[in-house]
C-alpha cells in the first residue's frame, strides 16, 4: 500500500514543483517590468466598468505623470456599491458610478465634493451634459461615457420587424435573444415596453410588469453583462437589447447587424467619474479625471469603446463617420426620450429582486 | 464465445471506455491551447486568423497578468508554509496529548474541508470588513492558510497512526531535549505526510476561485484575472500562460517520471 | 542545564499548548468567529443605504421561503444529484480499471486525471463553451459529417451547468475511489473466485462493500462543492440555470442585502451538516474526506 501511496504523492509533487518552477521562471524574466522607478510614487486605485477604459490610456497616463494606476473592474453598480461598502474607506480613490448610483453615493456621503477648479479640461463636455438631475452642479460627479440601451438585431438570422422592447416579447424569437445580466435594465425595459417608468414602485403597476417579464424567459437564450456583443458575434443569438456601444462593436464585426431605437423611449444611462470620500489621493484623483478629460485622450477611448460622449471635443476629433454612425452616436432623438433610472426603496428592490429571481431560476 | 475472446473484448471496451474519459478531460485543455495559437486580435477572439506564435511574446508584456501570476505563487507560497507549520505541530500534538476541547477542535477542522467554498468567502469577507483587516495580499493568505492547514493535519495525521512512539521516548531518555527529538526523530518520519499536505495546500490555493473572489480586495489572483478576462473572451495571451503552465508541468512530470519507473521496480 | 530541567518539562499542558494552541486560535478566529457572525447576521435588518443594522428580524428567513427560492434549492439539489450520480457511474469503473491496471503506465494513468487539474478551472470551464457553442468545434464537427443540419443547442441550459460541475468534480470522485479500490486484497478476490463465486457476484458482494467508503467519501466531496459552484452556472448556463451558490453570491454583490445572503448561507450550511451526519451515520470516516 505504501508503494501505491508513494505513486500517488509523487504524482501530485511532481505536478507542484513544475508549477514552482514555471512561477519562478516567469517571475525571474519579468519582475523587473511590473516595478515603478521610484518606490515612493503615488498608487492611484481606480475602480471602473469592464471593458470601459482600454489598457493603454492607463498607460499613457502613467507614463505622463509617473503616478501608478492600480486598475479593478466591476459589472454592475451594485457590485461595486458592495465592494466599496465592504473595504476600507481609503481603499478605492476613483470609481464609476452611473446616474442613479451617484445620486445614492451621495445621499449616504460616500462620494468627496469635487473641485472643478482643478479640472481645466471641464470645458469639453457639451453644455447640455453638464449640471445633471442626479447631481446638480457636478458637485460629486463627472460624466464619462453614457449610452442607450439599444436593440441589435441580426438581419440575415431575423425576419420579423422589430421596432420596440415590445416586440422582444414575440414568441416567435424563442430562445435567440441576449439580454443585459442586470436586473435594472431587463425590468426597466418590461416596464418601458408597458408604457411605465423604469423605476415604479406602484404595486398594480410592478405586478403587469412582472407577468410580462416572465413571458420573455423563453426567448431568451444568455444573460450577459460583461460582452453580449460576443454572443451576436459568435451567431448564439440574433436579437439583443443591450447597450449601443455593444451593438456598435457587433456591427463592426458583423455587417448584418443593425441598431434598433425603442420607440417607447429606451434606457438611458450615464457613468461619471466619482471621487469616494475617503480617498488619501484626491490631487492625484483629480489628475486622473482632468486626463481623462482631455480631448484626445477621450478620442483614444472612442476608438475602442464607442459609447455615447459628453465629451463634445473628443466627438469632434474623431470625424464625420463617427458622429453619423448611429450606435456610436446615438440619435438626439433616442436621448430625449430616453429616461435614466431612479433609486429604489428596500421594499421595491425586495419586489425586483423576486422577479428577477423567478424570471433567471 | 470462448473466454479468451470474452475477455479481449471486456479488455479493449475496458481500454475504450478510459481513452473516452481521457479525451473527456483534455478536451477543454486542447481549446485552451489551440486558442493560444489564434492570430485574432478582436475581442471575444473566437474566430481562427491563422497560426502564431505572437501571444507567447505579448505575454511578457502584460506586466498585470504576470503580476497576477506572481501574486498567486506568492500567496500560495506563503500559506503553503504557514499551513504546514500551524499544522504540524498541531497534528502531532493533538495526537499525543489528551486534553478537554480535542473534539470541538476536530470538528472545527473539519468545517473548511466540507463546508461550501462560497460560505467561507462570504464568512472571511464579513470578518475581514468587520475587522478592518486589509483586504489584498494579507486577507488572501489568511483566507489561504485557513482551507489549507486541515489539510496538513489530516495528511500528517494519516502518517501518524503508524508511528510507534516509543522511539521518541527512547531519545528523550538518551538526554535529547523535546526540540531536538522532534527535530531528529519525528520529523523525519512524518516527511511524508507534511510533504502530502503541503502539496495539497499548494495545489488548492493556486487554483483557488471562490473564497479568493470574496477575499482579494484589489488583488487579481491568476484565477481571479482569468475570471474578469473571462467576461470578454479568454484573452490569447492568457490561453499562452496557462499552455506555458501546462507545458512546464508535464514536461517535469516526464522529466522524474523515468526515475519514478525505476523506483518501482 | 538541560537534564535538570528536563523533568518538570514532561508535564503536558506547556507542549499542548504550544502544538495546539496555534491551530485552536486560527480555527477560532477564521472559522468559527466568522460562522457566528454570519449566523447573527441573518437576523439582522437592512437600512436604506444598504447596510447592516444590529436589528432582529425573522424577515430574511421569510424570503428563503419565497417558492421560487425553493426552487432553485430543488433544482440545485437535483443538479447536485445528479452530477454526484454521473460521477460514480462514469467514475466508479475508470477508477477500477486505472487502479487494477497491469499496465507499468500505471503511474502515468493515475497522473493524467491530475494534469488537467493544473490548468484554471475556470479557463478548462471556457473551454467548454468554446466546444459546445453555437459555432463550436463539436458542432461544426457534427455539421461536416452531415449528423445535423442546425446547430445543437448544448448551451446556457441546466444540461450544460451539470456537464460543466461533471468536469469539475469528477477528479474528487475519482481520488479517493482510486484510494479505495488499490487497498482492495487480491487474495480476497481470487478466494471469493476459487469459491465458486460469479464475477458478477464477487463484485456486488465483495468489491462493492469494501469499496462504499470511497464512493462516499467522493460523492460528499461532489455533492455539496456543486450547491456552490456558482461560476459554472454562470459560465454555462448562461444565467438560466442558478445553484444556491449563485443566490448568496448575488446577495453579497449586487442584491446588496448581506443579512439575506448570510441566511442563505445558513441553509448551505445546514444541508452540509445533514449529508455529513448522513455520512458518518453510514460509516464514512471522516479523515477520509481531508487525504
Amino acid at each position: 500500500m505504501k508503494k501505491e501511496v508513494f505513486t500517488t504523492k509523487k504524482a501530485i509533487s511532481l505536478a507542484t514543483a513544475a508549477v514552482i518552477a514555471a512561477g519562478t521562471l516567469t517571475l525571474t524574466g519579468c519582475g523587473g517590468s511590473t516595478e515603478t522607478a521610484d518606490g515612493t510614487a503615488t498608487t492611484l486605485n481606480i475602480y471602473t466598468w469592464t471593458e470601459y477604459i482600454p489598457d493603454s490610456v492607463i498607460e499613457k497616463f502613467e507614463d505622463e505623470t509617473g503616478i501608478k494606476v492600480n486598475h479593478t473592474t466591476f459589472s454592475s453598480n451594485e457590485d461595486m456599491l458592495a465592494k466599496v461598502k465592504s473595504e476600507d474607506d481609503d481603499a478605492f480613490d476613483i470609481i464609476q458610478p452611473s446616474d442613479y448610483m451617484v445620486e445614492q453615493m451621495a445621499s449616504q456621503g460616500m462620494l468627496a465634493e469635487l473641485d472643478l477648479d482643478k479640472l481645466t479640461n471641464l470645458s469639453n463636455i457639451g453644455e447640455q451634459y453638464l449640471d445633471p438631475s442626479y447631481d446638480p452642479g457636478n458637485t460629486y460627479s463627472i460624466p464619462y461615457l453614457g449610452g442607450v440601451e439599444a436593440i441589435a438585431v441580426n438581419t440575415d438570422m431575423v425576419t420579423g420587424e422589430i421596432t420596440s422592447y415590445d416586440d422582444l416579447f414575440d414568441p416567435q424569437y424563442a430562445s435567440q435573444i441576449v439580454l443585459l445580466d442586470d436586473f435594472r435594465a431587463v425590468i426597466g425595459m418590461t416596464a418601458k415596453s408597458l408604457g411605465y417608468s423604469m423605476s415604479t414602485s406602484d404595486e398594480t403597476e410592478l405586478a403587469e410588469i412582472k407577468e410580462k417579464l416572465l413571458s420573455i424567459k423563453p426567448n431568451v437564450k444568455l444573460y450577459d453583462s460583461d460582452s453580449p456583443k460576443s454572443a451576436l458575434i459568435s451567431g448564439e443569438c440574433s436579437i439583443a437589447s443591450v447597450w449601443s456601444a455593444e451593438v456598435a462593436l457587433a456591427m463592426e464585426e458583423v455587417p448584418s447587424i443593425e441598431v434598433v431605437y425603442p420607440e417607447e423611449g429606451a434606457y438611458l444611462f450615464m457613468d461619471n467619474w466619482a471621487i469616494p470620500a475617503g480617498s488619501k489621493n484626491v490631487d492625484a484623483a483629480m489628475e486622473f479625471i482632468n486626463f481623462m478629460l482631455d480631448a484626445e485622450n477621450m478620442a483614444l477611448i472612442l476608438e475602442e469603446f464607442p459609447y455615447m460622449c459628453p465629451n463634445t471635443a473628443a466627438v469632434e476629433l474623431m470625424g464625420e463617420e463617427y458622429a453619423a454612425n448611429l450606435a456610436k452616436n446615438p440619435p438626439a432623438e433616442a436621448i430625449e426620450t430616453g429616461e435614466y433610472i431612479q433609486n429604489l426603496d428596500n421594499d421595491t428592490l425586495a419586489i425586483y429582486d423576486q422577479m428577477w429571481t423567478e424570471l433567471k431560476k | 464465445m470462448s473466454r479468451r475472446i470474452k475477455s479481449s473484448i471486456k479488455k479493449i471496451a475496458g481500454i475504450v471506455f478510459c481513452t473516452l474519459v481521457y479525451i473527456f478531460l483534455f478536451l477543454p485543455i486542447s481549446v485552451i491551447v489551440a486558442n493560444s495559437f489564434n492570430a485574432t486580435t478582436s475581442k471575444p477572439y473566437l474566430t481562427w486568423k491563422g497560426f502564431t506564435f505572437d501571444w507567447y511574446v505579448k505575454l511578457f508584456d502584460n506586466s498585470s497578468l504576470l503580476a497576477s501570476f506572481g501574486a498567486t505563487i506568492a500567496i500560495a507560497v506563503i500559506s503553503t508554509l504557514l499551513a504546514t507549520a500551524i499544522g504540524t505541530i498541531a497534528a502531532v500534538g493533538m495526537y499525543k496529548y489528551k486534553f478537554r476541547g480535542k473534539s470541538v477542535i476536530d470538528g472545527l477542522l473539519y468545517i473548511p474541508v466540507v463546508i461550501p467554498e462560497i460560505v467561507l468567502g462570504i464568512s472571511l469577507l464579513t470578518l475581514f470588513s468587520n475587522t478592518h483587516i486589509p483586504r489584498g495580499m494579507i486577507s488572501l493568505v489568511l483566507a489561504h492558510t485557513t482551507f489549507s492547514t486541515p489539510y496538513v493535519i489530516f495528511n500528517v495525521r494519516a502518517r501518524l497512526s503508524g508511528y510507534d512512539g516509543s522511539i521518541e521516548e527512547a531519545s528523550m531518555d538518551l538526554g535529547a531535549n523535546r526540540l531536538t527529538t522532534f527535530k531528529n526523530i519525528t520529523l523525519p518520519v512524518l516527511a511524508p505526510g507534511i510533504g502530502a499536505g503541503a502539496l495539497l495546500a499548494f495545489t488548492l490555493s493556486i487554483d483557488d476561485v471562490i473564497v479568493s473572489y470574496f477575499t482579494n480586495g484589489q488583488v487579481k489572483t491568476f484565477p481571479l484575472k482569468v475570471m474578469e478576462s473571462i467576461k470578454s473572451g479568454v484573452a490569447p495571451d492568457v490561453n499562452a500562460l496557462s499552455t506555458l503552465i501546462l507545458v512546464g508541468t508535464i514536461v517535469l512530470v516526464i522529466l522524474t517520471q523515468s526515475n519514478l519507473f525505476k523506483k518501482n521496480k | 542545564m538541560a537534564k535538570l530541567s528536563r523533568h518538570t518539562f514532561r508535564s503536558n499542558t506547556l507542549p499542548a499548548i504550544t502544538t495546539v494552541g496555534p491551530v485552536t486560535l486560527w480555527l477560532a478566529f477564521f472559522v468559527a468567529v466568522p460562522l457566528i457572525y454570519v449566523l447573527i447576521m441573518s437576523f439582522c435588518s437592512l437600512d436604506e443605504g444598504y447596510n447592516v443594522v444590529f436589528k432582529f428580524t425573522l424577515a430574511n428567513y421569510q424570503r428563503l421561503l419565497d417558492p421560487n427560492y425553493i426552487q432553485i434549492y430543488g433544482t440545485s439539489l437535483f443538479v447536485a444529484f445528479i452530477t454526484t450520480a454521473l460521477c460514480i457511474v462514469v467514475g466508479y469503473p475508470f477508477s477500477f480499471l486505472i487502479a487494477r491496471t497491469t499496465s507499468k503506465h500505471k503511474a502515468l494513468l493515475y497522473m493524467l486525471v491530475i494534469i488537467p487539474f493544473w490548468t484554471n478551472s475556470l479557463i478548462r470551464i471556457y473551454g467548454w463553451r468554446t466546444l459546445l457553442g453555437t459555432n463550436g468545434w463539436i458542432n461544426n464537427l457534427l455539421i461536416m459529417m452531415n449528423l445535423t443540419d442546425t446547430p445543437v443547442e448544448f448551451l446556457f441550459n441546466r444540461g450544460a451547468t451539470i456537464l460543466g460541475m461533471f468536469y469539475c468534480l469528477f477528479p474528487y470522485m475519482v481520488l479517493p475511489l482510486y484510494t479505495a479500490i488499490e487497498k482492495l486484497d487480491k487474495n480476497l478476490l481470487e478466494a471469493s473466485a476459487d469459491l465458486g463465486a460469479k464475477s458478477r457476484s464477487t463484485f456486488t458482494r465483495v468489491i462493492i462493500p469494501l469499496t462504499m467508503s470511497g464512493i462516499f467519501s467522493g460523492s460528499i466531496m461532489v455533492f455539496i462543492p456543486s450547491l456552490g459552484y456558482f461560476f459554472v452556472s454562470d459560465i454555462l448556463g448562461g444565467g438560466n440555470s442558478d445553484v444556491i451558490g449563485n443566490l448568496i453570491e448575488r446577495q453579497f454583490q449586487s442584491g446588496n442585502n448581506w443579512p439575506l445572503g448570510a441566511a442563505l448561507s445558513i441553509i448551505l450550511i445546514l444541508i452540509t451538516l445533514l449529508l455529513v451526519k448522513l455520512y458518518q451515520k453510514l460509516g464514512g470516516d471522516m479523515d477520509n474526506l481531508g487525504v
